[in-house]
């Protein structure tokens, strides 16, 4: 098929964003990594968000190892560049409190799976 | 005799250029000799060449050529942007597209815009909304549609944002038949029926 064919030569030379190589990419990783559990207590000290350090350490390195799988130094340093982006937004409080909030996900429902729960919860409203 | 003044004239802007270059770097206008003399670090090879001042277009705009080609790095040629497109996660994993050709207006007979390949997505949940009557969706993606030159293209679309993907067979066009009343008569054919 056409796809195979478009993925038969392995690699291709771009242009980079940030980082030359790979290690450049992690040490920015790392960097972020680091910035982001320094300003933890800062961020929880400014404002008054229902979580605590621990909780926020932990969804901090499941967002970080959420896109490990990534290989691409291009997409890690978007990654990055968007990462502290974000922090921007906290830490000038451009981000409110329920902004931060999301990244914890916890007032979104889950979807339902089975008949009859989708069936409750359908749109149809006749 | 011209060419000789010109000539000489070439080499004293050489010297001019050189001179203070080489105690410091500068970006500026190098023509391609004094480029050479950088290189091949021999001012005398200049001087014996007598060649006339040769700008280099990169130097000329200000860019130097070796930068831009040591810049570049090597990458996997199978790229996922999934994760910085910032599509959530729902519309990138559940989502199947449809690959198809253009279809042709029924209503017409002209072939104009069905040369394009296609993706869609497939459809969501619809109803019908109270108030007007009118149909609602709460899917982002189902307005979506995307017309590519060659279906390779649409691919790798979908490929490069993490959308699984099928492609629809390509109809096969049928060959023209030309439709006369005449060749209901001829002569050579078996259509020729007898009226007696």
């Amino acid at each position: 098929m056409a796809a195979r064919e478009a993925s038969k030569c392995a690699t291709k030379v771009v242009r980079p964003l940030l980082s030359s190589d790979k290690s450049e990419a992690k040490k920015r990783v790392l960097n972020l990594y680091k910035t982001y559990y320094r300003q933890i207590p800062l961020i929880l000290f400014d404002r008054h968000l229902p979580v605590s350090k621990e909780e926020c350490q932990k969804k901090l390195k499941e967002e970080f190892l959420k896109n490990k799988h990534i290989t691409d130094v291009r997409v890690i340093d978007m990654l990055v560049i968007k990462g502290q982006m974000l922090l921007q937004e906290i830490v000038t409080k451009w981000a409110q409190d329920c902004h931060v909030m999301t990244i914890f996900k916890d007032t979104v429902e889950p979807k339902p799976n089975d008949f009859l729960s989708k069936f409750v919860n359908n749109n149809d409203s006749q | 005799m011209a060419f000789n003044l010109f000539n000489r004239s070439a080499s004293k802007v050489i010297r001019n250029a050189v001179v203070p270059s080489s105690t410091s770097v500068t970006r500026g206008l190098f023509t391609g000799a004094v480029r050479s003399a950088k290189e091949d670090k021999g001012l005398e090879q200049v001087y014996s060449k007598k060649e006339s001042l040769l700008l280099d277009t990169n130097n000329v705009i200000g860019k130097s050529a070796n930068t831009s080609v040591q810049n570049y790095i090597e990458v996997d040629s199978k790229v996922d942007l999934s994760t910085v497109t910032g599509v959530p996660e729902e519309h990138v994993k559940t989502r199947l597209v449809k690959i198809s050709k253009a279809t042709k207006n029924v209503m017409q007979s002209g072939t104009d815009n069905t040369h394009n390949w296609v993706m869609e997505f497939d459809n969501r949940e619809r109803w019908e909304n109270p108030l007007m009557g009118w149909t609602s969706t709460g899917d982002p993606l189902s307005n979506m549609k995307i017309e590519f030159v060659d279906k390779a293209d649409a691919i790798n679309f979908c490929e490069k944002n993490g959308w699984k993907w099928y492609l629809e067979a390509e109809s096969k066009a049928r060959p023209i038949r030309a439709k006369s009343y005449a060749n209901n008569f001829s002569w050579n054919k078996r259509t020729r029926t007898s009226t007696k």
